[in-house]
C-alpha cells in the first residue's frame, strides 16, 4: 500500500492534479465497470436488462444501452449540449489539466481512422500517449467525459461501453479474473450447474454469494421498472442481500442516489475520475466526436487490439458468447492468473484500490469510515461483476499483450522514484483500460456488419461508417460458423431496423455499440478457444518486471486481498450503473471532487484495515452462499471448500490461521491412518444411500459454522465423503475429473485388480497401458484406497514407463511409491530405491539431492543388489570413469539399464573427449566401440561388432570425430579431434526438451 | 516447588511487569533480553511461572494499569509460554512464544531506534530453539514435526522487518543465520538463497557493518553452501575468512568450521598439517590426508567407508570421493621417481602394467582397460602431463613437470 501510494504522489511532478488524475483513471476504469458489465452481460443478465428495459421504455433492442438512453434524455440534450454541461463541471476541477487532455484528444483524432484500427489507430493513440506524459491519465478521463457525452447522453448504449472499457482498465487483469468468479455463481443460477468446482478457488465463494443475492433480490428490483424505482431498489435491496455488513453500502448508495439520481452509470464516472482531468478531456473529445461522433472513438479504442495481436472482434465473441463458453473461458484465466501472477496483482491491485479509495471518499456519504466501507464494498462486488465475466479474461489477454506500449507512457509521464511500482500501476490502469475499449467497441461494429451483409435492405452507403463497422465486426465474429452466421444476420436486422424506427440509426455510436450476443450455441466453442489465448497471454504478463517490485518478504497472501479490493471498486461501479436512473450529474461531481482531497491520505489506512474485514467477510460469504442456495449440490459444496481453501491461503499469515491450519492438517492425517478402515467399514454398514446422507450432513456442517469458517471445514465429516465405486467395467478410459466423481463409474478394489492385471497381460502398446494405469489409479485415489494393490499399480506403471522412457510418468509413480513404502506398505521397495539413487545421480546433477538420499539408505537397502549397483553406477559417473559406466551398464539389475540409457549420449561425449586428449596419436575406433558399449555383447559375435562398429564410426562422425582409416582399421585422430569435438543438435529435438517425449519416437517404440 | 502465598504470586507478578514496562521505557536492553530468555532457565522466570500457575488471574493484573496493558500483547502469550515451559509443554510453550513473539516484532517496527535489537536477538534465538526442542517432542510423540518451519517463516517476517535502510538493519546479518541454522536443519537449504541474494546484493547492507559474528557464521554457512555446489575456490574464500575470523577461543566453532574447510582445501592440493586435525579433533580426515601423501588408494576407501555416514551426512562425500584422482596422480609419481632413479632416461615412459601392479599390490583389483581408462582422465584433468599410447600401452610423460601441483587450483573438471 505505501508503494502505491508513493507512486501516486510521485508522478504528480508537474501538477498535483495529475495525482488525481491517476486515481481517477483508475477508478474512472472501475467505474466503467458497470457498464461493460451491461455490455457484455451473459446471456442471463441480457435478459434481465431487457425486461427492464422494456418496462421503463418498452424497447428491447438494446438491453443495456437503450435503457441508458431513456433514462438519461432529461440530462442529455444533444451532443453538444451534453458536452458543454460536462465541460462546466469538469472545468472548474481540471483546469490545468485541461489543455492537456486536449491534445491527448487531438492526437487521438488524429489516430482515428474510422476502421484502419487495427495498425494506424494504435500507433496513433500509443503515440499520444508517450508524447504527453500526463496524458496518460487524461486519456482515460478524456474517455470517461467521452463516453458520457458522447455515449451515455448522445448515442444510446454506446456511451456505457466506453465506461465499460474504462472499468477494465481499472479492475484489469485481477479484477477480470475475480469477475468471472462472480459471474460463475450468475450462470449457475440461470444455467442451472456448470462445472465450477474446477475454477479458481476464490471465485467459488463469491460465486456463492452472489448468485444467492443477486438471484432473490436484484431481479426482482429490475422488474419492478421504472428508472427512479430501479435505482432505489437496487439500494435498498443490496443492503438486504449483504446484510449488515453491506449496510454501510447501501447508505452509501442511497446517498449518491439522491445526489446523482439520473445515473448511477454517471455516478461512477463522475465519481471517481470525472472530476479534474474528466471534464478538461470532455471538451476535446466532444469536438471530435461532434465531427466524427463514433470513429474517434472507435479508433482510439480500436489501436489497441491490433497491439495485442488479437482480432477486435474476438473480443466481441467472447463477450457476446454463451454462458458456458464464458464459463469455460473464465475458469483457466482466472486460474493462470493466481497461479503466477501473484505479484503484479498485487500492484495493480493497489493501483486499484487507491482509485476506490478516492472513489469512495467522494462520494460517500455515509458517515461510516473508509474501513468499513471498503469490507462492504468488497463484498458487494460478487453480485455485480457476475455478468462481467465475459469481459475478464479478454481484459487480462489485453492488458498482457499492451502492457509493453503502456510502460514507456508510464515511465516518461512519472518521474520514477519507484520504477517498479509506477510501472506496475500504470499498466494495470492504463492497459486494462484498452482492452476493455477494444472489447467494447468491436461490438457494436459486428452488429452492423452483420446485418449489411445479411440484408440488402440496409445498404451498406445508407448506414454511417461506424455502422458498417459494427455489422463487418460482427460477422467477422462468426466467419468461422456459418450457422452463427445466419443467426447473427437476423439479429442485426432486427438490431438496424429497430434503430432506424428509433431514429437512432445515425445518431447512435455504433463503433461503441456492444456485439450482440452470439446467437447459437456454437459460441462455446469458440469461447473455448478465445479463452485459451488469454491463458497464454497471462503468464506473460505475469513475467513481466512488474514481478520483482514485490518484495520477498511481502506476504503473498496480501496479494489477493487486494485482488478483492479491486474487484469491489468495480463491484461499486455496478452498482452505480444498475441505479442509472437519473441524477445531476454535476452534482454528483462536485460532491466526489470534493471528498477526492481527502481520499488520499485516507487510502493507505482504509486498504490496510480493510483487509481485515476481508477476510471476515470473505468467509461469511461463503456461508451465507451456501445457507442460500438450499440447492447446494455437490459441486456447490465444492465450491464452497475451495472458496474456503482459497482464503485460507490469503489468510495464512496470520497466526491463527496458520494455527487453524496445522490443526487441519493433523486431522486430515488422522483421517489417513484411520480412513481406509473407515470408510469400509461405513460402506458396509451403510451403503450408498446412506453415504448421501452423510454426505449431505456433511454440507450442513460446512454451513452451520458462524465464525471464521475454519471450524466449519474441521466439523465436516470428510470420511462421509469417501467414494465407493461400484462400475464393474475392468476397461476404463482415463478422464481427468472435472467434478466429484460418480460412485456408477468407479471401480471397486476386485474390479481394479482384475483391471490391472489385464493391463499386465495386455499386448497393446504404452499408450493404451498408461491410460488404463492411470484410470486405475485415479479410482484407487478418489476411493482412498492405499494398500498392496495400490503399490502393485504404482510399481507397473513405473516400470512401464521407464521401459519406454516416460520420465514425467516415472516421476509421477515413483512419488506416490515413495509416500506408499514410507507408510509401511510392502512392494520392491529396494528396486525402486535403486531407480531413484539412479534417477538423481543421472538425471539431476544435484549433488546436495546425491548426498542426502545416499545419506538415506539404510544398511540393508546398501547390500541390495540393485542399490548396490545404483550406487556404482554413481561412483562411476561422478569419477568419469566410462569403462566401469558401461560395464555396470551390461550387468544392470531390473530396469536400471533403461535409466541409464538416458545418460549413455552424454558419457559417450565426455569419454571420447577425454580420450581425444589423452590419447597419442590414436585411437583404434574398434576399442573405443567396445569400450564405449557400442557392441551390444562382447560374446563376439562377429556381425553384432561389425554392426557396433559401424555404428560407432557414425556416432563419432556425427561428433566431429576425425578419423583416419588405417590398413582398413578405422582410427581415431585423436589430436585432430580434440578441437573438432562437439555436441550435435539432436535430430529429433522437441520444444519442450525430451526427445523421449516426442509423439512419434513414442509411437514408435510403444508399438514396438 | 512450596506452597506459594497468594501475595507472592502477585508480587512476583506485578514485579515482572513493572520490570518489563520499565525496560521497554527506558529503552534498557539487558534487563529485557533476560525478560524475555525463555530458555536460559532462569530462576527469576521460573518462579514467575510458577507463580502464574497459582495466580490463575495474570491476565486481569495487566489490564489493571495502562502501564501495562499496553504490552498486554506481548506478555498475556508470554506468560502463557513461560507457563507451558515450565511444565514442559514445548509445543504450546512454542505457539505461545510466537505469538508474544509476533507482538513483540510489531513492536519493534514502530519503534524507530534499534535499542531493542538485542532483545529482538532473544527472541529470535529462543524461537528457534523452541521450535527445534518442540519438534523433538512431537516427532517422540508420531505426529509431524512442523514447528521449524513456522519458525523459518516467523525469522523471515523478522529479516523484513530489519532489512530496510536505517539503524535497524545490522541486526538482519543475525536473523540470517538463524535462518540458516533452520535450513540447513531442515534440510531445505535451497531457501537460503533469496537470504543470501538479498544480503550479498543490496546495497543498504555493508557486510562489514555487520557484527563480526554474524558475520563468521554467515561466512560458515554460505562456505558449506558453495562445498555442496562444488564451488571449491569460493567455499575456501568463506571458510577461510570464517576460520580466520572466527574467536579462538570458540574451538568447538572452529573445529565446525574446519570440518569443511580441511576437504576444500584438499580438493585444491593442501594438506593440513597432522597437528591441526589432531588438535580439533578431526581424526577422521587424518587417514584421507595420509592417503593423500602417500598415493594409496585403498587407505582412502577404507577412510571414506569408515567414516561413510559422518561424511555423506556433514556433505563432504563426495567431495573426499573426488580425492582419488589425486592420489592415483601421487601413485604415478611415486612410480615414477622409482623408475627415474632406475633409468633416468626411460622414466617418462611409464608402461600400464607397472602402474596395474601397484595397484595391485593395493589390493584393487583393475584391469588394463580400466587403469588405461583412469590414466586417460588423469591426463585429461590435468594431473598428468603426457599422453597415452594406446598401441603401446604406454604412458608417455612429459620431460617437464609431469606431474603439476594443483596450486590452490581445483582439479579441472
Amino acid at each position: 500500500m505505501m508503494m502505491n501510494q508513493g507512486v501516486n504522489t510521485q508522478p504528480i511532478d508537474p501538477n498535483p492534479l495529475e495525482i488525481h488524475y491517476i486515481v481517477d483513471g483508475n477508478q474512472g476504469q472501475t467505474s466503467s465497470y458497470l457498464p461493460s458489465t451491461t455490455v457484455s452481460e451473459a446471456t442471463t443478465w441480457n435478459t434481465h436488462r431487457v425486461d427492464n428495459h422494456t418496462i421503463e421504455n418498452g424497447s428491447l433492442s438494446n438491453s443495456t444501452y437503450v435503457h441508458s438512453q431513456q433514462i438519461e434524455p432529461p440530462t442529455r440534450n444533444d451532443q453538444d449540449g451534453l458536452n458543454a454541461t460536462n465541460l462546466v463541471g469538469s472545468s472548474t476541477f481540471g483546469a490545468t489539466t485541461a489543455p492537456q487532455d486536449y491534445n491527448n484528444y487531438t492526437s487521438y483524432a488524429s489516430a482515428t481512422d474510422p476502421y484502419g484500427y487495427a495498425s494506424t489507430g494504435y500507433p496513433g493513440y500509443y503515440g499520444g500517449y508517450q508524447q504527453q506524459p500526463n496524458y496518460s491519465y487524461s486519456q482515460q478521463q478524456s474517455n470517461h467525459s467521452y463516453s458520457q457525452p458522447v455515449g451515455a447522453y448522445q448515442n444510446t448504449g454506446a456511451p456505457y461501453q466506453p465506461l465499460s472499457s474504462f472499468q477494465n482498465t481499472g479492475s484489469y487483469a485481477g479484477t477480470a479474473s475475480y469477475s468471472t468468479t462472480y459471474y460463475n455463481p450468475a450462470d449457475y443460477q440461470t444455467a442451472g450447474g456448470y462445472p465450477s468446482s474446477g475454477y479458481s478457488n476464490q471465485s467459488t465463494v463469491w460465486n456463492d454469494g452472489n448468485y444467492a443475492n443477486y438471484a432473490s433480490h436484484q431481479y426482482p428490483n429490475y422488474s419492478s421498472g421504472p428508472t427512479s424505482s430501479y435505482n432505489s431498489g437496487t439500494a435498498a435491496t443490496a443492503p438486504i442481500n449483504y446484510q449488515e455488513h453491506y449496510k454501510q453500502w447501501a447508505d452509501y448508495y442511497r446517498q449518491t442516489e439522491v445526489s446523482c439520481a439520473p445515473g448511477t452509470e454517471h455516478l461512477s464516472v463522475t465519481g471517481t475520475s470525472n472530476q479534474g482531468s474528466a471534464v478538461p478531456s470532455v471538451p476535446g473529445a466532444h469536438s471530435t466526436s461532434s465531427s466524427q461522433p463514433s470513429s474517434t472513438l472507435t479508433t482510439s479504442w480500436k489501436p489497441e487490439p491490433p497491439s495485442s495481436e488479437y482480432p477486435s472482434l474476438q473480443p466481441g465473441v467472447t463477450i457476446s458468447g454463451a454462458h458456458d463458453g464464458y464459463w469455460k473461458q473464465g475458469a483457466p484465466s482466472c486460474q493462470n492468473y493466481h497461479a503466477s501472477p501473484m505479484q503484479s496483482h498485487f500492484q495493480k491491485s493497489f493501483d486499484l484500490k487507491n482509485s476506490y479509495d478516492n472513489f469512495q471518499e467522494q462520494q460517500k456519504n455515509a458517515p461510516q469510515g473508509l474501513n468499513s466501507q471498503y469490507p462492504v464494498a468488497h463484498q458487494v462486488p460478487p453480485t455485480y461483476q457476475s455478468p462481467l465475466q465475459n469481459i475478464p479474461p479478454l481484459d487480462s489477454r489485453r492488458a498482457s499483450k499492451l502492457q509493453i506500449p503502456t510502460n514507456p507512457r508510464i515511465a516518461s509521464n512519472l518521474a520514477l522514484v519507484i520504477p517498479k511500482t509506477d510501472k506496475d500501476g500504470s499498466t494495470a490502469g492504463v492497459v486494462a483500460k484498452p482492452a476493455y475499449i477494444s472489447v467494447a467497441v468491436p461490438n457494436p461494429n459486428d452488429k452492423v456488419l452483420s446485418n449489411d451483409s445479411a440484408d440488402s435492405i440496409l445498404k451498406p452507403g445508407m448506414f454511417p461508417k461506424s455502422l458498417q463497422g459494427y455489422c463487418e465486426r460482427a460477422f467477422a465474429r462468426c466467419k468461422s460458423d456459418t450457422n452463427m452466421l445466419a443467426a447473427s444476420q437476423a439479429v442485426m436486422k432486427e438490431i438496424i431496423t429497430k434503430a432506424k424506427a428509433d431514429g437512432t440509426l445515425y445518431t447512435r455510436d455504433w463503433d461503441i455499440e456492444p456485439l450482440f450476443t452470439l446467437p447459437t450455441p456454437n459460441t462455446d466453442n469458440k469461447g473455448n478457444s478465445q479463452s485459451s489465448t488469454p491463458l497464454f497471454s497471462l503468464p506473460k504478463y505475469d513475467k513481466s518486471p512488474s514481478r520483482r517490485s514485490k518484495s520477498r518478504w511481502e506476504p503473498l497472501p496480501e496479494d489477493k486481498l487486494v485482488d478483492k479490493s479491486i474487484s469491489v471498486g468495480s463491484n461499486t461501479i455496478k452498482y452505480g450503473w444498475d441505479k442509472k436512473p437519473l441524477g445531476g450529474y454535476s452534482g454528483i461531481k462536485e460532491d466526489a471532487l470534493n471528498k477526492t482531497e481527502f481520499s488520499i491520505p485516507d487510502q493507505r489506512t482504509s486498504s490496510k484495515s480493510g483487509q481485515k474485514p476481508f477476510k471476515r467477510q470473505r468467509l461469511a460469504d461463503v456461508l451465507n452462499a451456501t445457507d442460500d442456495g438450499d440447492a447446494s449440490s455437490d459441486s456447490d459444496k465444492e465450491q464452497g471448500l475451495t472458496a474456503y481453501y482459497s482464503g485460507a491461503i490469503a489468510t495464512a499469515i496470520a497466526p491463527e490461521e496458520k494455527k487453524r491450519r496445522e490443526y487441519r492438517s493433523k486431522r486430515f492425517e488422522k483421517g489417513q491412518g484411520h480412513r481406509a478402515t473407515v470408510s469400509e467399514v461405513k460402506q458396509k454398514n451403510a451403503g450408498a444411500g446412506n453415504l448421501y446422507s452423510r454426505r449431505a450432513s456433511a454440507m450442513m456442517l460446512s454451513k452451520n459454522f458462524d465464525d471464521g469458517g475454519s471450524r466449519a471445514v474441521e466439523d465436516i465429516d470428510w470420511d462421509a465423503l469417501i467414494l465407493k465405486g461400484n462400475s464393474q467395467e475392468i476397461e476404463k478410459r482415463y478422464l481427468r475429473l472435472t467434478s466429484a466423481p460418480e460412485p456408477s463409474t468407479v471401480r471397486p478394489e476386485e474390479v481394479l485388480e482384475k483391471a490391472l492385471s489385464m493391463v499386465q497381460n495386455s499386448q497393446k502398446n504404452y499408450l493404451y497401458k498408461c491410460d488404463q494405469l492411470k484410470s486405475i489409479r485415479q479410482d484407487l485415489t478418489v476411493q482412498r484406497i492405499r494398500n498392496q494393490l495400490t503399490v502393485k499399480v504404482y510399481e507397473t506403471h513405473a516400470r512401464l514407463a521407464l521401459e519406454v522412457g516416460d520420465l514425467p510418468e516415472y516421476n509421477q509413480c515413483q512419488s506416490q511409491l515413495k509416500t506408499l513404502y514410507a507408510e509401511g506398505i510392502d512392494g520392491c521397495h529396494m528396486e525402486f530405491t535403486a531407480y531413484n539413487l539412479l534417477c538423481v545421480i543421472l538425471h539431476s546433477s544435484n549433488n546436495r539431492d546425491l548426498v542426502s538420499s545416499m545419506s538415506r539408505l539404510t544398511e540393508e537397502a546398501k547390500k541390495d543388489q540393485a542399490v548396490k549397483h545404483a550406487l556404482a553406477v554413481r561412483a562411476a559417473v561422478t569419477s568419469g570413469n566410462y569403462i566401469k559406466f558401461f560395464r555396470l551398464y551390461k550387468t544392470a539389475p531390473n530396469l536400471n539399464t533403461c535409466l541409464m540409457d538416458l545418460c549413455v549420449e552424454k558419457i559417450r561425449y565426455k569419454a571420447v573427449s577425454c580420450m581425444s586428449r589423452s590419447y597419442r596419436p590414436t585411437l583404434p575406433v574398434s576399442y573405443i566401440a567396445q569400450v564405449l558399449g557400442f557392441c551390444a555383447s562382447s560374446e563376439g559375435k562377429d556381425e553384432k561388432e561389425s554392426d557396433g562398429l559401424a555404428e560407432c564410426v557414425e556416432w563419432l562422425k556425427a561428433h566431429g570425430a576425425c578419423l583416419t582409416s588405417d590398413n582398413g582399421d578405422m582410427q581415431l585422430d585423436a589430436k585432430a579431434s580434440s578441437s573438432s569435438l562437439y555436441v550435435p543438435e539432436p535430430e529429433d529435438a522437441v520444444a519442450h526438451g525430451d526427445a523421449n517425449l516426442a509423439v512419434n519416437d513414442f509411437f514408435t517404440r510403444a508399438t514396438s | 516447588m512450596a506452597y506459594l502465598s497468594m501475595g507472592e504470586a502477585h508480587r512476583r507478578i506485578t514485579d515482572y511487569l513493572d520490570r518489563f514496562s520499565d525496560a521497554i521505557f527506558s529503552q534498557d536492553v539487558a534487563s529485557l533480553k533476560q525478560l524475555l530468555s525463555l530458555s536460559s532457565n532462569s530462576a527469576s522466570l521460573l518462579s514467575l511461572a510458577h507463580a502464574l500457575d497459582f495466580f490463575q488471574d495474570g491476565n486481569r493484573l495487566l489490564k489493571q494499569s495502562d502501564k501495562y496493558s499496553q504490552f498486554g500483547e506481548i506478555i498475556a502469550p508470554l506468560f502463557r509460554s513461560y507457563q507451558s515451559y515450565r511444565i514442559g509443554n514445548l509445543v504450546d510453550c512454542y505457539h505461545a512464544f510466537e505469538k508474544a513473539a509476533n507482538a513483540f516484532v510489531q513492536e519493534f517496527r514502530n519503534w524507530e531506534s534499534a535499542w531493542a535489537l538485542e532483545a529482538l536477538y532473544v527472541i529470535v534465538y529462543e524461537i528457534r530453539v523452541l521450535a527445534e526442542r518442540a519438534d523433538r517432542d512431537l516427532a517422540s510423540n508420531g505426529k509431524s514435526p512442523e514447528k521449524l518451519k513456522g519458525a523459518g517463516s516467523f525469522l523471515m517476517k523478522v529479516f523484513g522487518v530489519l532489512a530496510g535502510k536505517g539503524p535497524k538493519r545490522v541486526g538482519a546479518l543475525y536473523v540470517t543465520c538463524q535462518l540458516f541454522k533452520i535450513y540447513f536443519k531442515l534440510g531445505t537449504v535451497h531457501l537460503c538463497r533469496s537470504v543470501i541474494r538479498s544480503i550479498e546484493t543490496a546495497r543498504i547492507f555493508d557486510f562489514e557493518e555487520f557484527p563480526k559474528r554474524d558475520k563468521v557464521t554467515y561466512m560458515y554457512y554460505t562456505g558449506r553452501l558453495e562445498v555442496f555446489n562444488e564451488n571449491f575456490l569460493a567455499a575456501d574464500q568463506k571458510l577461510s575468512y570464517a576460520f580466520t575470523h572466527c574467536n579462538p577461543q570458540r574451538e568447538a566453532n572452529l573445529r565446525m568450521i574446519l570440518k569443511y574447510l580441511i576437504p576444500v582445501k584438499l580438493s585444491i592440493g593442501i594438506l593440513p598439517n597432522n597437528l591441526l586435525l589432531e588438535k580439533y579433533n578431526l581424526v577422521e580426515y587424518s587417514n584421507v590426508v595420509q592417503a593423500l601423501k602417500r598415493g594409496d588408494l585403498r587407505l582412502l576407501r577404507f577412510a571414506l567407508q569408515e567414516h561413510e555416514d559422518r561424511f555423506l551426512r556433514s556433505g563432504v562425500y563426495l567431495v573426499l570421493e573426488r580425492l582419488e584422482l589425486q592420489v592415483y596422480q601421487r601413485l604415478l609419481k611415486k612410480i615414477y621417481i622409482i623408475q627415474k632413479q632406475k633409468d633416468p632416461s626411460k622414466a617418462h615412459q611409464m608402461k600400464l602394467e607397472v602402474i596395474v601392479k601397484a595397484l595391485k599390490w593395493l589390493d584393487m583389483d583393475m584391469d588394463l582397460d580400466e587403469v588405461e581408462c583412469i590414466v586417460a582422465i588423469l591426463i585429461h584433468k590435468n594431473l598428468v602431463k603426457g599422453y597415452f599410447a594406446h598401441k603401446s600401452k604406454v604412458v608417455v610423460l612429459s620431460k617437464q613437470d609431469p606431474f603439476p601441483k594443483l596450486n590452490g587450483k581445483p582439479v579441472n573438471s
